[in-house]
């Protein structure tokens, strides 16, 4: 009996502060157009990163992103997020962070010792947009 | 002489030599450094992370990681201002970013101590020695010891020059 109260407190919670959806017609193909750029093209980074896919980020957003991610045909597979251990353990929340689509089939979390852009460690938080995203960007 | 990718940058006194007679670089040994990361980037590391040489050798840094990018770079004043973690004779060396294949190479030639870091992976930890001669050559100039200017985990990340000369190269499993 609990638990489904517990449960519904936590929809009520999650949808009173859901994170807005970027506007699905202009982020479902790459390139997702204006604020977003390349991350490859802004970063010596690689423009496909296994696991990860061709990013694209607003710079007004990082570190946390969301990073924008899609597979070798252009489609939106995944929103991702970057939060730096430090800054949460220092107290700094990501809240209120968009997303590439409201669709969310899994979520994978796990930490990154770090790259440029994002060069301390973090978290990732990759939210994937149906299920197949993951093993299209993983390679 | 700063090469980058597939050059070669000379430190330590021996730059002015092999530009009069590039057979010098030609001929000197060559040890190789990779550059490595686990496939979510949860570890990366310089494979070896010590490394015991001969002077004259060159180093040739390559990036095996296939997802991340990384860098090669001496403690220097002339390097982002950082402290000096290498002979005072040797001259700095920075690879710059090296994308998945790329390659970069320095020879050492001052005797002595040399430490360096990966600019963006420098906080996890990814750091890496290498030993140039032994402590009995002339001009030698062994380790430094913890500064302000590192960070605990690449402090940490240094294998003592002891271990690096008994064993010659340590990877990071290795490392005591």
């Amino acid at each position: 009996m609990l638990k489904p109260l517990i449960f519904a407190g936590l929809f009520t919670l999650s949808a009173a502060s859901a994170a807005p959806a970027l506007d699905a017609d202009a982020v479902n193909q790459s390139p997702p157009g204006e604020p977003f750029v390349q991350v490859s093209e802004a970063l010596p980074l690689p423009e496909f990163i296994p696991g990860l896919g061709t990013l694209f980020v607003d710079p007004a957003q990082l570190p946390a992103g969301p990073f924008l991610a899609y597979d070798h045909a252009g489609k939106l597979s995944a929103t991702v997020y970057m939060t730096p251990l430090k800054a949460l353990q220092d107290g700094t929340a990501f809240d209120g962070l968009a997303v590439g689509s409201s669709t969310v089939s899994a979520v994978d979390i796990y930490y990154n010792g770090g790259h440029p852009g994002v060069d301390e460690p973090h978290a990732h938080v990759v939210l994937f947009h149906d299920a197949e995203a993951k093993a299209r960007l993983a390679e | 002489m700063m090469l980058k990718r597939r050059q070669a940058l000379s430190s330590g006194g021996g730059v002015l030599a092999a530009l009069a007679c590039p057979r010098l670089l030609a001929a000197a040994p060559l040890k190789t450094i990779f550059m490595r990361g686990s496939a979510r980037g949860e570890r990366i590391w310089f494979d070896p992370v010590g490394l015991a040489v001969a002077p004259g050798t060159r180093l040739r840094f390559i990036n095996r990681d296939q997802g991340n990018s990384h860098t090669a770079t001496s403690y220097h004043p002339d390097n982002y201002d950082r402290e000096r973690r290498i002979p005072v004779r040797a001259t700095p060396w920075d690879s710059g970013f090296l994308l998945p294949g790329d390659s970069f190479e320095v020879t050492l030639t001052a005797p002595g101590v040399y430490d360096y870091y990966c600019i963006p992976h420098e906080m996890a930890g990814m750091v890496g020695r290498i030993v140039v001669g032994m402590p009995e050559d002339p001009l030698w100039e062994g380790a430094r010891g913890d500064s302000d200017d590192l960070a605990a985990q690449a402090a940490a990340g240094f294998p003592s020059v002891e271990t690096i000369l008994r064993h010659r190269a340590i990877s990071q499993e290795a490392k005591p």
